[in-house]
């Protein structure tokens, strides 16, 4: 059971986690941060199933379907609060949703 | 005969707690009854435990009792205990006897107050704490008593509370005592250290070590004695006490609390004889006093504050006596003037009583064809003060006079000093009693006494009475006139008890618990009583040339007159000296202390909190990208930190 060496997973993992971070930066729509969210997840988790072969134990594989089902219910958080803010007739603008200042 | 002395302790104490509990459901009377049968109860067990003390013989009349273990501490253990010997049942006939006379006189007196139950159960809590105070048999106890009595006397003179005077002079009494109690005390906690215990018969057996110890135990022992007894420095409160009630002046401030100073100092004499500085400055003190009150005495224009004076300065004689070492004088003269001072106040108090609360004597006059009995009976307790034989005061003061004389230069001093307060008293208690009994009724006078006052409106069927019987029953009710009786005979009966050098009973009675230091030849007894009742006698002419007859006017001399008036100037020096740099103390520290540091370094903490909010506030921009920004770049640099570090 050969593949490619654990380096160029972590690589693979690190760009996608670099592609998720720039997309939360500098998109302002919420829906898109959402997803940009979602990528900057999926490369920690593979980060973490590359490790977890590389070593050759279970923990870092179990680890990873913990992210997945806490970034499904925070999907679905996210989508609804939204939804609440599409309703209102509010901007989709993460930038102008700024009540929370000090 | 101990249980007596407990019952005698505890009379009054159950009385006090009985009035207090049953509050309306006794009636006024009832408890002024109940306080007098009470004392009266005490006097009864002070005499059987005298007649048990009679049948030991001389050397064995010391018998202590100790209820329960009171305190302990480490080796320390004070139980509540009393002691029975001469002394304390010489002071516990003086005491419950003068007492139960002067809570009866009060039931006439105080009639139609407000308040009576509460005056009642306070007079029951003085008689308790009085008796506890002779009868204690460790120093501790006697300090609880002395305490106990300042209370009283606190609760007394402001009795009237709706008067802003009588509240001002409660809380002055209370605080010139409390300076006298914290030295007291404080003589005690050197006497535990240096003895291991306040029982009477371990502390007076024992010889101290170090005069400076023994010095400040007798000087501190001292400052409670002259401040409960209002001598000199400590005796501005007295003539404000005179601010309570009449009967309260007659027992507390006249004829026993005041008195509890010459008695602890005789109490505690052996420990003042291995101080004998501190005993002679005793006799100085008291020595100052009788000049000093005999001289304010004589411009007073209050009938009470008078008396007061003329208090300071009769205890002024005893402690002359008591500091000379003249133990038994002291107390003769202890016992007298409680008989003869006792009946003046209550004299005093018929004709106040009779003039609807008035203690002016600009406003009274005229008073012996309209109050013949109280006239009589005043007039036996002045000759009896001016020390005129063969009035108790006499015996009593002469006695004392005549032992200074054994005492070297500085007793001559002393004797002089008395010399001169003998005149002055002569002077003043007559100047008192013609002012207020001679010359013609002032138009106060015949309103209240001739017309119709409250104590004729009692009696309806006076009207058609001829004017003698309007005159005579303004002299007050039973209880009042009876009382005044009684301490009248014992007056003039009094003195009897003891004549120098014939007839000694007190001194021989005394003698277990307090033996004389000096003692007067017959001589000096002879010419120095010849001289007291000459110069006394010549006071009593010139205040009946002045004040009497009126041949002449008093001799005015401005300045004197407003010093005697301003009474030294005490209260004002005590003012700047305490009262004001302790104000400017307190203002000072208030502006430049309190505002400043304690107020100003809270307000600055408020502010600085404030500011520090408002300006970390400002990260909290509400943009999430920026949060997502400084985390990212946190990461980045910690990463590069932790690979660099690395």
């Amino acid at each position: 059971m050969k593949g490619p060496d654990v380096v160029w997973y972590l690589c693979v993992a690190g760009f996608l986690f670099c592609t998720g971070a720039l997309g939360v930066l500098i998109r302002r729509s919420p829906l898109i941060v959402l997803l940009s969210l979602e990528i900057m997840l999926n490369g920690a988790n593979l980060a973490l199933i590359a490790f977890s072969r590389h070593y050759g134990q279970g923990d870092g594989q179990i680890f990873a379907l913990t992210v997945m089902a806490v970034a499904a219910s925070e999907v679905v958080v996210g989508l609804g609060l939204i939804v609440a803010i599409a309703r209102r007739k509010l901007d989709l603008d993460v930038d102008k949703l700024s009540t929370l200042r000090g | 005969m101990i249980v007596a002395a407990w019952i005698c302790l505890i009379s009054p104490l159950a009385a006090a707690f009985l009035i207090t509990l049953a509050g309306n459901r006794i009636t006024r009377r009832g408890a002024g009854y109940l306080a007098t049968l009470s004392a009266a109860v005490s006097f009864v067990a002070a005499i059987v435990s005298f007649a048990g003390l009679l049948g030991d013989s001389p050397a064995e009349r010391y018998h202590p009792s100790t209820l329960w273990s009171w305190l302990t501490a480490g080796q320390l253990d004070f139980g509540l205990r009393i002691v029975v010997d001469p002394l304390s049942v010489f002071m516990m006939l003086v005491v419950s006897g003068v007492g139960m006379l002067i809570v009866l006189y009060s039931i006439g007196y105080m009639e139609g107050d407000d308040e009576e139950r509460r005056y009642f159960a306070y007079m029951a809590v003085f008689v308790f704490s009085m008796l506890l105070l002779v009868q204690a048999g460790n120093l501790l106890i006697l300090l609880v008593g002395w305490g106990l009595v300042g209370l009283s006397s606190y609760l007394l003179i402001g009795f009237w509370h709706d008067r802003p005077s009588a509240v001002a002079a409660a809380k002055k009494a209370f605080v010139i005592n409390a300076i006298g109690d914290a030295t007291f005390a404080l003589a005690l906690f050197l006497l535990i250290q240096r003895t291991g215990s306040l029982n009477f018969e371990v502390v007076f057996s024992q010889s101290i070590h170090g005069s400076w110890a023994i010095n400040l135990i007798a000087l501190g022992l001292l400052g409670g004695a002259v401040a409960k007894s209002a001598q000199l420095p400590l005796h501005t409160w007295l003539p404000d006490a005179m601010e309570g009630p009449t009967p309260v002046s007659a027992l507390i401030h006249a004829a026993t609390m005041v008195t509890a100073g010459v008695y602890l100092i005789v109490r505690t004499g052996s420990l003042f004889e291995q101080a004998p500085k501190v005993l002679e400055l005793s006799a100085g003190l008291g020595a100052i006093t009788i000049v000093m009150a005999g001289l304010i005495a004589l411009v007073q224009v209050d009938i009470k504050r008078v008396i007061a004076y003329s208090t300071m300065s009769q205890i002024g004689y005893m402690f002359l006596a008591a500091g000379l070492g003249a133990y038994p004088n002291a107390m003769f003269h202890l016992m007298t003037h409680a008989f003869f001072k006792a009946l003046l106040f209550m004299a005093a108090g018929l004709v106040i009583h009779a003039l609807a609360g008035e203690q002016d004597m600009r406003k009274m006059g005229g008073l012996n064809r309209l109050l013949p009995f109280t006239c009589v009976c005043f007039a036996i307790g002045a000759l009896s003060l001016a020390g005129i034989p063969p009035f108790s005061g006499f015996f009593s003061k002469d006695s004392i006079l005549a032992a200074a004389l054994d005492h070297g230069w500085y007793g001559e001093l002393l004797w002089v000093a008395g010399m001169v307060g003998t005149f002055l008293t002569g002077l003043y208690a007559f100047r008192m009693l013609f002012i207020v009994f001679w010359g013609e009724p002032t138009p106060f006078v015949r309103e209240h006494l001739m017309v119709g006052s409250h104590a004729h409106a009692r009696e309806g069927h006076l009207e058609h009475d001829g004017h003698e019987q309007h005159m005579h029953s303004g002299e007050g009710p039973l209880s009042m006139t009876s009382t005044v009786a009684a301490l009248t005979v014992l007056t003039v009966i009094g003195g009897f008890l003891q004549f120098a050098g014939i007839w000694t009973p007190v001194t021989t009675w005394l003698d277990p618990v307090a033996r004389p230091l000096v003692e007067a030849s017959g001589t000096q007894e002879a010419v120095s009583s010849f001289l007291a009742v000459v110069l006394g006698a010549a006071g009593i002419g010139v205040a009946w040339w002045i004040y009497g007859a009126r041949s002449t006017t008093a001799p005015r001399v401005a300045w004197a007159q407003t010093l005697l008036e301003r009474k030294f100037y005490f209260d004002e020096l005590y003012d700047a000296a305490f009262y004001r740099p302790a104000v400017f103390l307190a203002t000072g520290l208030l502006r430049w202390v309190e505002r400043p540091l304690v107020f100003g370094s809270v307000r600055e903490l408020v502010r600085g909190v404030g500011l520090a909010g408002r300006d970390t506030g400002r990260l909290q921009s509400g943009l999430v990208r920026t949060y997502v920004l400084a985390i990212a770049a946190s990461v980045a640099v910690l990463t590069i930190v932790f690979v660099a570090v690395r």
